[in-house]
């Protein structure tokens, strides 16, 4: 069965049928009482005060800034000075660097490669660690990882994969002279990819096993009784009942790996002292280094024009990923 | 829409608030840039205060010798300053200052960092004053080389110097001399012998180039400095300028490109130079795993706490090549005034201020850097890098000064990545960077 999460408004009986979500005419609403019943006039006193200051707030620190960023994209800027406005100029440049769109390509393989990756391990992890002893542990042991700062796997990685470091002089006494070049340009990108896949899983875990430990057992001993396979468990019982927090986690990642800017920069950016190799940009890196490099001129607007441009594009995948998830939560 | 209207309409009034509320709080942020003219800085300035945003932390040895400096100088002048040793973000943070008028009134930091942000926008000052203002009774633009000033690098839109100098770095291909001595006896002087010492260090066993690959500012000094001897100072520029891209097609150029390509297919750069990770090449080379290193006249300072015990620092400069005379790179850290500072006299006394012999002296001896007056003593380490500075007819930028918005960083450096790192022969180098060049300015013009 489903849950209404309609609230009842007007004080009176629960409201369940579309009829009643028509809007009521005002002149009965004048006709009876000005503004409703007396809850509904205290909510509206209570209206400013409460949501008030932070909408003030959310929209000085975000929208206004994230609407200035539009503005300055139209222009040509180098962070102070005369802003030229040259229109959509910034965002055709964009479109046909080649740059921002392999910059771009790297953003969406971190979106769904790595996240499908994550998911399924995630899933799987948290099928194996439902039944295990001491799942506690495991938990924590598993999720450690995502507390550690990215710093410090940029760092580690010169340490593991340097020509004379760990890996190679592992590798020396099993008998391989000419070892992968590990941290060549190419190879550095499918680094961060493992590494953001073995540092997130913990993360994702965590959230799904919450999930999946809310089930009654009960369901478990039906399926029992009921002869069905491991399998079929999977799909008509644990998979229903976690897909709206399975959902959410998509989000969650889905924001987030546009976002990856550091674990990047500290990878190929030899912790900071240069940028890193354009073959392992994300669109992140690619407006920070238009704006930020400290080695040039820098271009605002460009820099604005591919935020934005991520932010439109991100915005559009979320919501068609929440279309595709969308199912009525089943409610246990 | 009744209820959601009545919902709605407060809302509007909070949104219609902050956005006027915001607004103003960026008020004067399109403010055209003013004008200004240099002023007069002598006379009495006690009483005065100034803030100073500084590329320098607490505990720094160049901090320790400025904040010496700052103390004499409030107790000579009788001025306050105000310092946040902010370190070298400092530049980050100035861009968002200038656009309020809350400016600090004095900044420092490299020539590369503050040319972009402050000197081609026209938001400093004219520091005319200040290279006539006198220290150790002799004018400030006489105690800074000639040549450092005379390509006219710090000269703003209007002809006049927006930025003084205080101390410079340079590179050099360094060694280690007691390893070395016959290249501190005798340093290769030209290409050709350059290449004779790669060989016999090869031969020896050694490997006779370290470089840490992953850097790209560092693989460009190779293919820029050839080109600069071949074509001279502020040659590379001018071919970035040309908006045709036909000085791509220039034999000079190509052979430049070649010079590089020898040192990769020749052998002589440590093997995994192109696959390691900032700083593990400069160890190996400090740790005596391979002669020599192309790198800043920072690299004693750098690589001390891990240098090999009885390590002699001792460098000579990019060989030459054909008749040009070899110009010496030279970075330039130095003051800056923002031109909507409220407190230009006091702020540029400060500037001229840190020319005195005195700090000069400190900075060469105690902060153990190339201070810019030539008259001042440098530690041993750095010594062999003063002299061919001194001994240069000419200077060079980084990169030759080429800061136009994101050429280096999304034209230049991929492609000379991969000239450096052995993906690319030099013709498709030169092709690649033709092709680039053209389309960068089709787009940035």
């Amino acid at each position: 069965m489903t849950l209404h999460l309609t609230e009842p408004r007007t004080g009176g009986a629960p409201v369940h049928s579309p009829e009643s979500r028509k809007p009521v005419p005002r002149k009965s609403q004048r006709g009876s009482r000005p503004g409703g019943s007396s809850i509904d006039v205290q909510r509206k006193k209570l209206l400013i005060p409460f949501v008030g200051p932070a909408f003030v707030l959310y929209t000085v620190l975000f929208i206004v800034p994230a609407l200035g960023a539009v503005w300055i994209s139209l222009h040509k800027w180098a962070g102070s000075g005369p802003m030229k406005f040259v229109g959509l100029d910034n965002y055709g440049r964009i479109f046909r660097d080649q740059l921002f769109l392999s910059s771009f390509g790297n953003t969406l393989l971190l979106l769904f490669v790595v996240g499908t990756a994550i998911f399924v391990l995630a899933f799987a992890l948290t099928l194996v660690l439902r039944d295990m002893a001491g799942k506690k542990i495991a938990r924590n042991v598993i999720f450690f990882p995502h507390l550690i700062n990215a710093l410090v796997f940029g760092v580690l990685a010169g340490f593991i994969f340097n020509p004379g470091g760990m890996v190679n002089t592992l590798l020396a006494p099993l008998g391989v002279t000419d070892p992968p070049k590990w941290l060549a340009q190419d190879n550095i990108f499918p680094l961060i990819m493992v590494t953001l896949v073995c540092t997130t899983t913990g993360y994702f875990t965590t959230i799904l096993m919450a999930g999946v430990d809310r089930i009654p057992p009960y369901y478990y001993e039906d399926c029992a009784l009921a002869g069905a396979s491991a399998f079929q468990r999977l799909r008509y019982v644990i998979l229903p009942l976690t897909w709206d927090v399975f959902g959410t986690c998509a989000v969650l990642w889905t924001i987030s790996s546009v976002k990856i800017f550091e674990i990047v920069w500290v990878f190929g950016g030899s912790s900071g002292a240069g940028v890193p190799p354009t073959q392992s940009w994300t669109a992140a890196v690619y407006t920070y280094v238009n704006a930020f490099s400290g080695q040039s001129t820098p271009a605002y607007g460009a820099a604005t024009a591919s935020a934005v441009l991520s932010l439109a594009l991100i915005s559009v995948l979320v919501v068609l990923l929440r279309r595709a998830m969308r199912r009525d939560a089943v409610e246990f | 829409m009744g209820k959601t209207a009545r919902h709605l309409r407060p809302l509007a009034a909070l949104l219609g608030a902050a956005l006027a509320l915001s607004t103003t709080a960026c008020g004067g942020a399109t403010d055209a840039s003013p004008a200004a003219e240099a002023v007069d800085i002598s006379g009495s300035i006690s009483g005065q205060t100034i803030n100073y945003w500084s590329m320098w932390k607490d505990g720094e040895p160049q901090q320790k010798v400025i904040a010496a400096a700052i103390a004499d100088f409030e107790k000579e002048t009788g001025a306050t300053v105000s310092v946040q040793w902010q370190g070298r973000s400092n530049t980050e943070k100035l861009v968002p200052a200038l656009n309020t008028n809350n400016v600090p009134d004095l900044v420092d930091g490299t020539f590369a960092k503050l040319a972009p942000v402050i000197g081609e926008t026209g938001q400093a000052s004219p520091l005319t004053s200040v290279y006539s203002y006198e220290v150790d009774g002799k004018a400030v633009s006489s105690v800074i080389p000639e040549k450092f000033t005379s390509n006219g690098v710090f000269k703003g839109e209007d002809g006049q110097p927006w930025m003084v100098p205080y101390s410079v770095s340079s590179d050099g291909i360094w060694f280690d001399a007691a390893q070395h001595p016959e290249l501190k006896a005798k340093p290769p002087a030209t290409w050709d012998e350059f290449i004779e010492v790669l060989d016999k260090l090869k031969a020896s066993g050694s490997a006779p180039i370290a470089a840490d690959g992953d850097i790209a500012g560092y693989n460009s000094t190779w293919f820029v400095t050839a080109l600069l001897r071949l074509k001279g100072a502020g040659s590379f520029k001018a071919l970035v300028e040309d908006k045709s891209g036909e000085g791509w097609d220039d034999p000079a150029v190509l052979e430049a490109a070649r010079k590089v390509e020898t040192l990769v297919k020749g052998g002589y750069l440590n093997s995994g130079y192109n696959a390691s990770k900032f700083p593990a090449q400069q160890q190996l080379w400090a740790n005596g795993d391979a002669a020599l290193i192309l790198n800043g006249s920072w690299t004693p300072t750098e690589t001390g706490s891990y240098a090999a015990p009885g390590f002699d620092y001792s460098s000579f400069q990019f060989p030459a090549m054909g008749d040009n005379p070899a110009s010496a790179r030279v970075d330039f850290i130095g003051f800056a005034v923002p031109a909507k500072s409220k407190n230009q006299v006091p702020a540029q006394r400060l500037a001229a201020f840190m020319l005195n012999s005195k700090y000069q002296n400190a900075l060469g001896t105690e902060a153990k850097v190339l201070p810019v007056r030539p008259d001042a003593p440098v530690a041993p380490a750095v010594e062999s890098v003063k002299a061919a500075i001194d001994a240069a007819p000419a200077t060079h930028l980084q990169n030759d000064g080429v800061t136009f918005p994101g050429f280096m960083e999304k034209v230049f450096f991929p492609k000379d990545d991969e000239l450096f790192l052995g993906k690319t022969s030099a013709d498709e180098f030169i092709g690649k960077m033709k092709a680039a060049q053209i389309q960068y300015w089709k787009d940035n013009s």
